[in-house]
């Protein structure tokens, strides 16, 4: 059970701290769905880099909590060996650091903080060989640098196939669906469905339907300046859909 | 061969004054008294390939610096036309004491010349070195510098791409900490059209190093279809570290490609949160992100056996900086 409760937090700018997240609550229970739509600028990104523990953002009030846990306090590498998963929005290259080699140093990383043996090569060759296979994934791509000069898709399925990797509690994927044509939509969204489990949480930011037609939500909230104004069913994304946030912003203001 | 102490005063030292000397304070660091304990040592190193030698035995010299020396090696290496060579030149030391080094290189048509420097001198040592490349048509000259070492070092090449077709290559690793201060100064001169020349350039800072690169890149008018392209990054892992940059193009033929370009900073952000996502601790995240970065460069040494010396060392200096 995933618990964002009351949340508040700035990031740090050059003029001093901006409110960015003004009391957003949602709740998740394990194994569902959870979309967040909104407007360019209202916060998702941010919700998402608080919940991974990013530095330049300070929480002022409320709580995070996974299964009881409290996440804020944790630094970020230990809210991933909790189990929590960002998928970023944009991917950040890491130069002179091959694919399989950051895969590999990421997986032990979380296995070492849980007290787990390190995983030997070749279970590690034959794993990522499978997950990547199901994710469209060339051999030649594992042997690039991480993120460097991939295409804007292939970013998005490296993200993919590192949360298919590490195997998270909860998944946060931040407009994942972005600048994918049609074809790798399905491959990640079939990637995403493949992991739907009912002890995994699911929290997917997107400004698209064609997503959610894809990896059907339990429940859709609309994030706007900040808070959580309004939270229905699948629906409630059609009818943003066709309408826009117009009418629900206006609606609540 | 040694000969009579040479007074400091009767040197004609550059001074910060001259453009070309205005990061680095040679008279400065100079310590007087010790350059007149002991007599000047003069020693001549000579390195011959004839016509055509190709895969000989690597070359590998040695300069050491002892308490209180002033020395005044001097290297001459002679590639010979279709000649092939590659040259490790290590200096290490102990004490204080200067190395003042001239290098002159020839590389001759269709040669090639593998240049690696390890440049290990003590904590206390002043090294000074000016090293002038004359390369030959169609011919490839590389040179890596690892520096560690010294308390003052200056680098001086003067690159001069006399025939058409050459690939002239500089580059180096620059690890520094503590006050070290570490000078690269280049001049890189195409004279002949559809030459290559890279320079690349990687410095780690730590404490108060201090580090500066001044690349200079003259294409004379004949020099068409030139390619050059001049890089230097810095890591400052400490906030008194600094990096002086300043590339510099001079560009009279019309038909080049010239690009340069320099960071400066601290590790980025962005790789440091985004590894700290997937697992890692901030000390394994700062480690692999500055390993990768001196790995790079280490990658642009073209001999297998020095690039795995040069990376050992690096990895060595990183674990005894990096905890
Ligand atoms: N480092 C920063 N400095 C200043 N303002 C920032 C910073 N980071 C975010 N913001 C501001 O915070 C607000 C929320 O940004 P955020 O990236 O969370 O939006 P978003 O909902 O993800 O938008 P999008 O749909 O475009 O991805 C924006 O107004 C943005 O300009
Ligand atoms: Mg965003």
């Amino acid at each position: 059970m995933i618990e964002i409760k009351n949340l508040k937090a700035n990031v740090n700018t050059d003029e001093g701290p901006k409110e960015i997240l003004k009391g957003l609550s949602v709740s998740i229970k394990p194994g569902e769905v959870h979309a967040i739509m909104g407007p360019n600028g209202s916060g998702k990104s941010t919700l998402s880099y608080v919940l991974a523990g990013r530095e330049d953002y300070e929480v002022t009030d409320g709580s995070v909590t996974m299964d009881g846990a409290n996440m804020l306090e944790l630094e970020p590498e230990e809210r991933a060996a909790a189990g929590m998963f960002l998928a970023f929005q944009y991917p950040v290259e890491i130069p002179g650091v091959n694919m399989s080699m950051f895969l590999k140093t990421s997986i032990n990383a979380i296995r070492k903080q849980r007290g787990e043996p390190e995983m030997d090569a070749l279970s590690l060759l034959k794993l990522l060989k499978t997950k990547c296979k199901q994710l469209g994934i060339s051999d030649e791509m594992m042997k690039r640098a991480v993120n460097v000069g991939f295409s804007g898709g292939e970013k998005k399925r490296n993200e993919v196939l590192q949360m298919a990797l590490l195997e998270p509690k909860f998944c946060v994927l931040d407009e994942t669906d972005s600048g994918l044509d049609i074809d790798a939509l399905k491959i990640v969204a079939d990637g995403v469905n493949a992991l739907r489990d009912p002890n995994r949480s699911f929290l997917i930011i997107t400004h698209y339907q064609r997503l959610l037609d894809y990896i059907k939500p339990d429940v859709v909230h609309v994030l706007a300046d900040g808070r959580i104004i309004k939270t229905g069913g699948p629906e409630l994304a059609l009818e943003l859909e066709k309408h826009g946030y117009g009418d629900i912003i206006d609606a609540v203001a | 061969m040694r000969t009579d102490p040479v007074p400091l005063d009767g040197l004609n030292l550059p001074t910060p004054k001259q453009e070309e000397w205005k990061y680095t304070n040679l008279a400065r660091a100079l310590a007087p008294e010790l350059l007149n304990q002991k007599p000047l040592v003069r020693e001549e190193i000579f390195i011959h390939k004839s016509r055509g030698q190709i895969g000989g035995e690597v070359e590998d010299i040695l300069c050491e610096g002892a308490q209180g020396q002033h020395q005044q090696p001097r290297l001459k290496i002679v590639i010979e036309d279709g000649a092939e060579a590659t040259v490790i030149e290590r200096h290490t030391g102990s004490g204080a004491y200067w190395t003042n080094m001239t290098t002159e290189i020839t590389v001759g048509a269709n040669a090639k010349l593998h240049h690696i420097r390890i440049m290990e001198d003590s904590a206390q040592a002043v090294h000074t070195n000016m090293a002038r490349v004359t390369i030959g048509r169609d011919a490839v000259y590389d040179c890596f510098s690892l520096n560690l070492g010294g308390a003052l070092t200056r680098h001086q090449i003067h690159a001069v791409l006399q025939g058409p077709n050459i690939t002239c290559s500089l580059n180096g690793l620059n690890l520094l900490a503590g006050g070290q201060h570490c000078d690269t100064t280049i001049l890189m001169e195409h004279e002949a059209p559809h030459c290559v020349s890279n320079q690349f350039y990687r410095s780690l800072l730590d404490d108060t190093a201090r580090g500066v690169f001044q690349g200079k890149v003259h294409v004379h008018r004949p020099a068409q279809k030139t390619d050059a392209y001049q890089l230097s990054n810095a890591i400052l892992l400490s906030p008194g570290a600094e990096m002086d940059t300043k590339p510099e193009l001079e560009i009279y033929a019309d038909d080049v490609k010239c690009s340069h370009g320099a960071t400066t900073g601290p590790l980025d952000e962005g790789p440091l949160f985004y590894l700290r996502s997937r697992g890692l601790s901030a000390a394994e995240a700062r480690m692999l992100l500055i390993q990768a970065f001196v790995d790079e460069a280490i990658e642009k040494i073209p001999e297998e056996a020095a690039r795995d010396e040069a990376r050992g060392k690096a990895l060595a200096w990183l674990t005894t900086r990096l905890k």
